[in-house]
């Protein structure tokens, strides 16, 4: 028997306050399907994909049905495309990127993650030939998403594959000038990838995972905001030790929800069941906001000073609850702050209270780093390529995932906005201070050494 | 053994579980099974018994009644019949939650749909009468539904009912609510 506690409060969380599961994410390896024959590689990668998601997107809504809980996307990772099609040039990356937009427009999803390359210790030639084709596929492709590692904890920071991610990144935003540059919103570049995210853009599916994976991404940012509001009306002199128990229990349940749906998921299409991703994934939506939260606990918004304490306890405080509430936990795992996806967020870019330098503080204690941040379009490839070299060194050095997706809006200066629409919203463009100042350092090149937190053995 | 169903209502207040539970033990009847329930100010207690041998279903009503009725409590007396040995379809529970004004009607717009679809009703509970706002009427049914049932044509058609009776309806797995708030 339940109590009308129990049965209330998930009502209430479902109708008010954005619970959902946000993304099931099926992990498709296509080592098997490597061929030095492009057009075997490209059926070959059809054939599997179609087989093993025909029955996604039915069975995600079967089972949200069955439990009464919206699963608001459902997507695809695949290994990643530099090692399983190495051997092929760039336009032939760029075919493969037109193939598994085809495969994910059959399916009807709307992204496929996995046009990944690993090079933070080096490049292969398919390598090479990935990041060359990036800017045309991501233009000519709509569902696509890319992520490259240039950095981790183990290798130290590759310099030279951040200067080339500079160049890319800009010639990615020249080729959609007239839609604000947005191949770009489809381009993650990390330090420290996991192999198992869920969440998009930065999804693929690692080296050492099964051949075909359910990863499960929670989300819940309203959640937590209503839970702290009802708890601070009912007890104004709560203090931030008792908040953030009030944000544990709240991820717990959050993430519950993720697990039972994740497993469901996964039984029925017969594949194994992966992680759950704990992050609070905010959406262009009012109500579902990362940075409405710092005003629930008392900033004027998020950006202002205090910020990176706040976000630092409630990025602890959902690991804490949401740690206990699954069984395995991976993927980014953390809040995520993604300016141009977050209403609130995005307003505090444009009101001036976040600036690019406070939002790298914040991501020092995040999972996820400068996310969707728009850029005046005549950022130099080198100023771009240094603001990836500086949040690379913060994953490295703290021995935690960080990313950059960063957009410089052709024809566009701070202050204005862009337009990305959808899931990926829209934002006021950030002043970049100092453009053109860090030439000499980033034409240096070579590899930073791995800190010494490396060395763990 | 004969079981005997004991079924008592009454004004609340304290010492009516100790009448009842007294007078049963006067009579040397053992009870099994026994629940006890308040709705607003009215108590009301089921208790399964065991009869000694040689007590009769009529010397046993009438004991509880001389005992009882003078403390205004009203009893009823049923001897159980043993459950005919039938295989019970397969069933998945669910809870349903309704939220809307409240009219004539509702429950029993609900539970007659319940019905036709053969859904056995385990809980139901009105979880809020109003209170400062009229329209937010809930009730919470836990039920069970027969695996074999077409799914998709019940939620249709409660939905469908839902919308007649000016109810926000929704549907969903127990499950859910167990993981989300038990450990």
């Amino acid at each position: 028997m339940l109590t009308d506690r129990e049965v209330l409060s998930t009502f209430e969380m479902l109708r008010n306050e954005h619970l959902d599961v946000r993304t099931i994410t099926l992990g498709i390896s296509i080592f098997d399907c490597a061929s030095d024959d492009l057009s075997r590689f490209k059926q070959n990668i059809h054939d599997k994909i179609s087989r093993l998601a025909q029955n996604l997107i039915g069975t995600c809504e079967d089972v949200a049905l069955k439990y009464g809980i919206p699963i608001v996307n459902k997507r695809i990772a695949v290994s990643p495309v530099a090692v399983a099609a190495c051997p092929f040039s760039a336009p032939q990356m760029v075919e493969v990127a037109r193939t598994l937009d085809d495969i994910a427009r059959e399916i009807g999803i709307d992204f496929i993650g996995g046009f990944s390359a690993l090079v933070e210790k080096g490049m292969t030639r398919g390598d090479r030939a990935l990041i060359e084709a990036i800017p045309q596929a991501l233009t000519e492709t709509g569902r696509v998403c890319a992520s490259i590692n240039v950095a981790s904890t183990h290798a130290g920071i590759n310099m030279d594959a951040v200067m080339l991610m500079g160049r890319t990144i800009k010639r990615a935003a020249a080729l959609t000038a007239d839609a604000d540059g947005i191949a770009c919103a489809k381009l993650c570049v990390f330090a420290n990838i996991p192999q198992d995210i869920p969440f998009m853009a930065g999804a693929y599916l690692g080296v050492g995972e099964p051949d075909a994976v359910i990863n499960v991404g929670v989300s819940g940012p309203g959640v937590v905001k209503k839970a702290i509001d009802r708890a601070r009306a009912m007890n104004p002199r709560l203090d931030l030790g008792a908040l953030s128990e009030i944000i544990k229990r709240t991820a717990f349940k959050v993430t519950r929800v993720g697990e039972i749906i994740g497993r469901q998921v996964a039984d029925k299409l017969g594949v194994p069941f992966g992680v759950v991703d704990l992050s609070l994934a905010p959406t262009p939506n009012v109500g579902d906001s990362v940075g409405e939260i710092f005003q629930s606990l008392g900033l004027q918004s998020i950006g202002v000073p205090g910020s990176t304490a706040l976000l630092a306890m409630l990025n602890d405080a959902v690991k804490k609850g949401g740690a206990f509430a699954s069984s395995h936990v991976g993927g980014l795992s953390g809040a995520f702050i993604p300016v141009s996806e977050d209403l609130n967020i995005a307003e505090a870019a444009r009101s001036g209270h976040l600036s690019l330098e406070k939002l790298e503080a914040l991501t020092s204690v995040c999972s996820v780093g400068l996310d969707m941040v728009a850029l005046p379009g005549d950022i130099s490839e080198t100023t771009l390529a240094a603001i990836i070299a500086d949040e690379m060194a913060i994953g490295v050095v703290n021995k935690k995932t960080t990313a950059t997706r960063l957009i410089p809006v052709p024809g566009k200066k701070a202050g204005e906005k862009a337009f990305f629409g959808g899931l990926l919203g829209e934002a006021t463009i950030i002043h970049v201070a100092n453009n053109g100042g860090s030439q000499e350092l980033m034409s240096l090149g070579g590899r930073i050494p791995a800190p010494i937190q490396s060395l763990v053995n | 053994m004969r079981k005997i169903i004991v079924a008592v209502l009454g004004d609340d207040r304290p010492g009516i579980v100790a009448a009842v539970s007294k007078a049963l033990f006067d009579y040397q009847c053992n009870i099994e099974d026994v629940s006890q329930t308040i709705l607003q100010t009215e108590f009301a207690g089921i208790f399964i018994v065991s009869m000694p041998p040689g007590m009769s279903h009529d010397e046993l009503r009438e004991g509880l009644e001389g005992r009882l009725s003078p403390e205004g409590l009203a009893v009823y007396v049923k001897e159980m019949r043993p459950v005919e040995s039938r295989v019970a379809p397969e069933t998945e529970p669910f809870v349903i939650t309704t939220v809307g004004p409240d009219r004539l009607g509702l429950v029993a717009g609900i539970t007659g749909l319940l019905a036709e679809y053969k859904i056995n009703i385990t809980q139901l509970k009105a979880a809020f009468r109003g209170g400062d706002d009229p329209r937010r009427n809930i009730m919470i049914y836990e039920v069970d539904i027969p695996v074999a049932i077409d799914h998709h044509a019940f939620r249709a058609a409660l939905y469908a009912r839902g919308r007649e009776l000016g109810l926000d309806v929704s549907l969903q797995h127990t499950d859910i609510f167990r993981q989300i708030h038990r450990i």
